[in-house]
């Protein structure tokens, strides 16, 4: 049986599952009941539960096609336990292949890996990359979040103001990229080109109509889950513009 | 006062041993495949591949640790950073939390509202994920396999969430918003292999410079019209 994906492999991936679970049902636990002793509606939070949960359907299986892609050289349970727990879709294909050049394994990526010690190496690297902010956090946290406070107290429109800003330009990164970026070379479309910047103006194009008719035709409803409708629409769209485009004018990237 | 004092406090807390935790329990992870398959890596190839990495994902690492927190609250940054995928979803769905309740970052409410909204996130992709990678792993595949229908709408996730995060600020902020997204276009169009985390701190800073200019501008605008 391949080691990658042995039994003992899979009860290391579901105990990693419960661990993250259960963390995060004891923060949502606490957060919820300090947010009804404070006054906060129960549907209100409510609300805020059902669009965190609808925005994350899309991003979430493109993580699963991520660990389904990387389940080639390494097996499914190693890249599922790293997307799970601290990992993010980009650093974990990019830490496996580091670990791969820097082992010297023939193919790299594009072949399972088939010595444990190579596959543990990638494990330690996998791990040893990604740890870095859970040694930051509870140092440091609790001093920034003190400072911010501080500069905040009595200035709430000036706040208000800056917060968003810097919302904004963290947006702005992801924005800009997908109207000039360069993609991941063995992603197709990845780089910035036709299909991205359509995709963008569609979501953006979806959100403001329907934040009008939120505002002005009175559909309080629809509120919650103008963002993630958004998102979905533009990912239809995009599906829709790749068929009625010409495959040369859809599938262009200026960006590579 | 002092029970919102205590209740910030109480989140540090929990934070901190959430992270201590995860950090312990992390490590664990390729300890226990190592002494399980009892295959020790080569010191060298693992001393390689972690100088591939490490310079770069510690140094992102220290940025986001500095620019995360103070947007999506104490106890929303800490469970994020236990659950990874921040930029992509954590920080997606905590702006929207926020925006749609018109709570603001830093104050109570805005902490209950993006700790709420991460610990939901997170748990749904954990769900997601395992049901993906357990029940889907024949399916998948066919799904994002390259010019398979739905391939597409994967590949376009990234424009579709931030272009409908971008669009529930305009009505109110464009002004803002012109600065950093001309400064990120620019930027790539010169650099356009610049990783995302190294562009968010350089626009962040660039978006909060121009909010700051538009505020005095504002400010000396109400003066003048007032006298």
């Amino acid at each position: 049986m391949d080691f990658k994906q042995s039994a003992f492999m899979y009860a290391l991936g579901g105990a990693v599952v419960v661990f993250v679970t259960v963390q995060s049902l004891f923060f949502l636990r606490k957060a919820w009941r300090r947010g009804r002793e404070i006054g906060i509606s129960a549907q209100t939070l409510r609300g805020v539960v059902t669009s965190s949960v609808l925005f994350t359907v899309a991003p979430s299986l493109a993580i699963a096609a991520t660990v389904l892609a990387l389940s080639n050289s390494l097996g499914l349970v190693l890249p599922w336990i790293r997307l799970s727990v601290i990992g993010n879709l980009s650093y974990e294909a990019t830490a496996a292949a580091a670990a791969a050049s820097g082992l010297g394994l023939p193919g790299g990526l594009n072949v399972p890996v088939d010595d444990p010690a190579a596959f543990s190496a990638i494990a330690w690297v996998m791990t040893i990359g990604s740890v870095f902010p859970l040694v930051l956090l509870p140092l440091f946290l609790k001093k920034i979040q003190a400072k911010i406070g501080k500069a905040a107290v009595g200035k709430a429109a000036w706040t208000d103001l800056m917060s968003a800003a810097a919302f904004i330009g963290l947006i702005a990164a992801f924005v800009a990229r997908a109207i000039a970026g360069k993609g991941e070379a063995d992603r197709a479309g990845d780089g910035a080109g036709v299909l991205s910047v359509l995709t963008l103006a569609t979501a953006v194009l979806v959100m403001v109509l329907l934040e009008l008719l939120i505002r002005k035709r009175g559909w309080k409803w629809a509120e919650p889950f103008a963002m993630p409708l958004s998102m979905f629409a533009a990912m239809g769209m995009a599906v829709v513009y790749a068929h009625i485009l010409p495959a040369s004018v859809a599938f262009l990237e200026w960006r590579g | 006062m002092k029970a919102e004092k205590s209740y910030f406090d109480k989140v540090h807390t929990w934070g901190r041993v959430s992270c201590v935790t995860s950090l312990v329990f992390m490590m664990g992870v390729p300890l226990a495949i190592t002494l399980h398959l009892d295959a020790w890596p080569p010191l060298s190839g693992l001393l390689k591949g972690l100088a591939g990495v490490l310079p770069m994902f510690w140094t992102v690492a220290v940025i986001e640790a500095l620019s995360y927190g103070p947007i999506i609250g104490s106890g929303g940054a800490y469970l994020a950073f236990v659950t990874g995928n921040i930029s992509n979803l954590k920080l997606p769905c905590a702006i929207a939390a926020l925006k749609g309740t018109g709570a603001r970052a830093n104050t109570e409410e805005g902490e209950v509202i993006s700790t709420i909204a991460v610990a939901s996130s997170a748990i749904a992709t954990t769900v997601i994920i395992a049901l993906g990678v357990l029940l889907f792993s024949p399916i998948l595949p066919l799904l994002t396999a390259e010019g398979s229908l739905a391939a597409t709408a994967f590949q376009q996730v990234l424009p579709a969430l931030f272009g409908a995060l971008l669009a529930g600020y305009l009505g109110k902020h464009w002004r803002v918003a012109v600065t950093p997204v001309l400064a990120g276009v620019l930027v790539l169009v010169f650099a356009p292999g610049l990783q995302v985390g190294v562009l968010i701190p350089i626009l962040v800073i660039l978006s909060l410079a121009a909010a700051q200019v538009m505020w005095k501008i504002e400010g000396e605008r109400n003066r003048s019209n007032g006298k």
